[in-house]
């Protein structure tokens, strides 16, 4: 895997709170702490495997589900249950991957390719059922720029951020955000563009 | 007084108690041997449901059946402040419109469950229920966008309560809940009501 990859709205990523997503088969866990930091980590707690998307975020770590071991924000595992009194070994980590925030997504990735930064307003991650590949010909990149994982298109008087995430050879998910401020695209402007999203669904789908 | 044949594990009486604990009622839960037993498809179940279904709900004289129809008898009778089941008539179609839907196509993802925890007949009902937790998912983005937080008006509602055990439950049967978003965010709102209860698949450290 190359380049970056936006994995979910960074809006939708409450503080506290954990979800889990895929990329090309990988599973992978996106939480943000209670300070507002987002993460992007393996799904698998290096305890006995478990999905640390089930888990549970307590101030700035990230707790499994399974017998409660709890990760720092760096991966480092802070505390065990069964064990309260025990310094956790510095070899028992969570497999951290690199992660940033830009035009109101999450992004994970590697080596060049991380979008600019700009102001965005989130619409909505609209999964579909086909392959990645199919979104972005549908997207109509001879009209659009498209860089890496990420299409910049005019809808009528608006721009958008389409960035394709690919879940598996079967599966991707649209992350959509309006460039520019809230004042002009929230409610009505959000509305137009994710119904717009629907219909796009629909075509794809339907081919 | 209040009765309820009851089957710890079947998201269709989690539904009864979950509005029963919502409304603080106090109500008599009858252990039901549902699976594999099929207790409630012979005497002395059947005579009180002759459909052979649960949950079952009686209180003094009056005996109902299915989940939908025993929320709504709940909220008429017991909840004074009508928010459950409003009275008036647009909001009263858009939850009763929600009602159907979880009696309707939303019943896949209960078939699906079934199958796929004790070996049911409910084949091939994955992807419908996908496609019912789409037109939701697709429905509650709208709401957000409009500035709205429950299915139908501005608070929770017998809808809510009769469409949260599909998602809630759907990782029992392999859905899971990256493809459904605004779900997610509403699912926290209705853990967050006061007297929310769980049942097993629904962890409760939020």
């Amino acid at each position: 895997m190359t380049g970056w990859h936006p994995v979910t709205l960074a809006a939708g990523l409450e503080p506290g709170t954990a979800e889990g997503t895929r990329l090309f088969g990988r599973e992978l866990v996106v939480w943000r702490d209670e300070s507002g930091q987002s993460h992007v980590w393996e799904d698998r707690c290096p305890h006995r495997g478990m999905r640390l998307s089930f888990g549970f975020v307590r101030g700035d770590r990230l707790a499994c589900l399974y017998h409660g071991w709890q990760f720092d924000g760096a991966g480092q595992c802070r505390h065990i249950p069964s064990h309260p009194a025990l310094t956790v070994p510095g070899t028992i980590r969570a497999p951290v991957e690199p992660s940033a925030e830009r035009l109101g997504m999450v992004w994970t990735g590697a080596g060049p390719g991380l979008p600019p930064d700009e102001a965005a307003v989130p619409v909505r991650s609209l999964a579909l059922r086909v392959p990645g590949e199919r979104v972005f010909a549908a997207l109509d990149v001879g009209k659009g720029m498209r860089s890496g994982t990420l299409v910049i298109l005019q809808h009528g008087a608006r721009r958008l951020a389409a960035a394709v995430q690919t879940l598996s050879e079967t599966e991707s998910t649209l992350h959509l955000a309006i460039l520019g401020d809230a004042a002009d695209h929230r409610g009505a402007g959000q509305a137009e563009i994710s119904l717009w999203a629907e219909a796009l669904r629909r075509t794809l789908e339907e081919a | 007084m209040i009765t309820l044949y009851d089957f710890e594990l079947d998201d269709q009486c989690y539904k009864v108690r979950l509005l029963l604990s919502l409304l603080g009622l106090e109500a008599r839960k009858i252990a039901v041997d549902m699976l594999p037993g099929a207790e409630q498809t012979r005497p002395p179940l059947l005579l009180l449901n002759p459909v052979g279904t649960l949950p079952i709900l009686t209180d003094d004289d009056l005996v109902l059946r299915d989940a939908e129809a025993i929320l709504a008898y709940l909220a008429r009778r017991y909840d004074s402040g009508r928010g459950w089941l409003p009275d008036a008539p647009a909001p009263f179609g858009q939850v009763m419109m929600w009602l159907s839907f979880a009696m309707g196509p939303l019943r896949a993802a209960s078939a699906a469950r079934l199958q796929s925890l004790f070996d049911q007949p409910g084949d091939g009902q994955t992807l419908a229920a996908r496609d019912a937790l789409r037109v939701m998912d697709d429905h509650m983005t709208a709401r957000e966008f409009a500035g709205g937080a429950w299915f139908v008006g501005d608070g929770p509602t017998l809808a809510d309560i009769a469409l949260f055990p599909a998602i809630a439950l759907s990782r029992d049967c392999g859905i899971e809940h990256e493809a459904y978003p605004a779900l997610r965010r509403w699912m926290r709102r209705v853990r967050g009501l006061p007297g929310f209860i769980t049942m097993p698949g629904i962890p409760d450290y939020h």
